[in-house]
């Protein structure tokens, strides 16, 4: 029935309309995954009998005419840092081989509320760090556009099951552009929320500064669709905040009602050519279509990648400390310890790869006697000078259009090796993270896997807690691409 | 020079983690590279800079003092427990030798 290609609106009004039920679409979606699957290896685990169980639940919400929620029956993929309760959570990582969730992330819990399909969790690079989902223990995931590359991470696993029709949205999480390069990898659209937009509760922490869960789909209205699902003050996050946000308001206001800015830091020697072309190009329909185009400096951006590099491991290496092997699942090796040092030991030299062991080691370092003021405090100055470029630039504009990567998805293994040249392919999303800001990645026009294009993407960031405005002009430049 | 050998054996120790000894060249190497990456920063003047402290500017955020539900069931939160005691105690080895 091919209803990958539905939007959520769709979807709903097929189910409304009796086109399909919930049951057939779900069984639909994991014969996609099972054929699917075998070549892209997005999913780390398909949640077979819970999908078609939680399709028949939406069956029976259809037949007996009760209200039907927009997300009723959509059938999702989860990131595997996002707890869901009672199944296994791995964080792409060994360490976490048998753990088992003990509750529902806030944002499964929403999505519940609106009974939505989970077919399963999708992988990642370990813990969420890395861009490009190589640092999962467990497998690697394909660019479905070119099976020898990669899909970008660390969501790669949700941007590749979108983008080859294996779920219709999915969730994600982006603390340094997690969401946004891999779905502008794989041709999709991804929003990061604003820090706070969106709770945190549930979520495996890497950096609990930066992170933010979001969602993934194959155009704007459907990720709007879903952060307006997720979005809200939580109980069980201090940190999150309910912000003013329509569904109604997307798609109102005017482009020619918006200035948009340009950062010329943003466009360096060494992007590809293809990047800038097809982000100048957006640039240019939105001028096209009325809206104002301002040329905007960012001074501190070249060092925000120091910033978050210093940031992210200290914060990391706190986070992941609680997996010593006391609390959550052991490990064998840490099992035949006999002293508490040495469960600590094995479980994390057993459990951990090399990425987080060398982040871990760098936060440790960054945060120790000696080196505490040189590294750590000079990077969250740093970082407040990287949040006033921001401030000061949005006086003059509403939003910043930006590319997401200085390239297209690279090919598998020609980054592996050399941890700081991945670091920097994070250049242009993560000082967005260090300024709590929210950005929508979107592709610069239509891609289709048949034609195995490499799309490229950009991103439109907003000031704090406007979403509104950035999904906004994220609707309508599709609109513009269809004239 | 900014870390040797003797650095990463000392942060590890901090870090209670053990670097496989194939693995302690490269690992040396990586960190001697992303540390000299940071040295760019010493060029920002942070004079008078406050530093951020957080994902947020909030403070005080509570929680009304009441005697609420459980946010987790005692029997949720135990689960992932590797041994339990029969009243659902965490059993480890002693801290102390």
């Amino acid at each position: 029935m091919d209803l990958h290609k539905l939007t959520i609106r769709e979807f709903n009004a097929g189910l409304k309309s009796k086109k399909f039920s919930a049951g057939e679409a779900t069984a639909e979606f994991l014969a996609s995954i099972e054929f699917y699957d075998q070549e892209i290896q997005a999913y780390l685990e398909v949640f077979k009998e819970d999908a078609l169980a939680e399709g028949e639940s939406v069956d029976k919400i259809i037949a007996s005419h009760d209200e039907l929620p927009l997300l009723a029956g959509i059938p999702m993929a989860v990131k595997d840092v996002i707890l869901v309760a009672g199944k296994r959570c791995t964080a792409a990582s060994k360490i976490l081989e048998h753990y088992y969730a003990s509750f529902d992330a806030d944002v499964v819990t929403r999505l519940r509320k609106q009974h939505a399909v989970f077919l399963g969790k999708v992988n990642c690079d370990e813990f969420a760090m890395g861009s490009s989902t190589e640092n999962s223990a467990y497998q690697i995931t394909k660019n479905p556009y070119d099976t020898e590359r990669v899909p970008g991470g660390s969501s790669g696993g949700s941007a590749a099951a979108v983008a080859s029709g294996m779920a219709l949205v999915s969730l994600g999480s982006d603390t340094g552009g997690s969401i946004r390069q891999p779905a502008s990898f794989c041709g999709i659209c991804g929003l990061k929320p604003s820090y706070g937009a969106v709770s945190r509760h549930g979520l495996m922490a890497l950096a609990s500064s930066l992170d933010q869960i979001g969602p993934l789909g194959k155009c704007v209205e459907d990720v709007a669709i879903v952060f307006d699902a997720l979005r809200g003050k939580s109980e069980y996050d201090s940190t999150s905040a309910d912000i003013s946000f329509s569904i109604d308001n997307i798609g109102k206001r005017k482009l020619s009602d918006y200035t948009i800015g340009v950062p010329k830091e943003y466009f360096i020697d060494g992007m590809e050519r293809e990047v800038e072309e097809g982000v100048r190009s957006a640039i240019e329909k939105f001028k096209k279509a009325g809206a104002k185009i301002k040329e905007i400096s960012l001074p501190h951006t070249r060092h925000a990648l120091s910033v978050y590099y210093i940031i992210l491991p200290a914060e990391a290496s706190t986070n992941l400390a609680r997996y010593d092997g006391i609390r959550y699942a052991r490990r064998p090796e840490a099992e035949a310890a006999k002293t508490l040092k040495d469960i600590y030991l094995n479980q994390k030299s057993s459990g951990y790869g090399d990425e987080p062991t060398r982040r871990i080691l760098l936060g440790t370092f960054v945060l120790s006697h000696g080196y505490y003021d040189a590294y750590y405090a000079k990077a969250q100055k740093v970082r407040t000078l990287i949040r006033r470029d921001f401030d000061e630039a949005f006086q003059d504009v509403d939003v910043i259009i930006a590319p997401v990567a200085p390239s297209r998805a690279f090919k598998i293994g020609e980054k592996i090796d050399d941890p700081l040249s991945l670091y920097l392919e994070d250049v242009f999303t993560l000082p967005i993270n260090l300024a709590g800001l929210p950005s929508l990645a979107l592709p610069v026009k239509k891609y289709s896997l048949a034609e195995r294009e490499l799309p490229v993407g950009f991103q439109i960031i907003g000031k704090r807690y406007r979403e509104e405005d950035i999904l906004n002009l994220g609707y309508q430049y599709e609109m513009i691409q269809f004239k | 020079m900014i870390i040797n050998k003797a650095t990463i054996d000392y942060l590890a120790e901090l870090a209670r983690i053990k670097i496989k000894p194939e693995k302690e060249e490269k690992m040396l190497r990586d960190l001697e590279r992303i540390l000299e990456y940071f040295e760019e920063l010493k060029s920002v003047d942070t004079e008078g800079v406050e530093p951020v402290t957080g994902g947020t500017t909030f403070v005080n955020v509570f929680r009304n003092n009441e005697n609420g539900a459980a946010s987790l069931s005692n029997e949720s939160a135990v689960k992932s427990f590797p041994h339990r005691t029969a009243d659902n105690y965490n059993k480890i080895p002693p801290v102390f030798e």
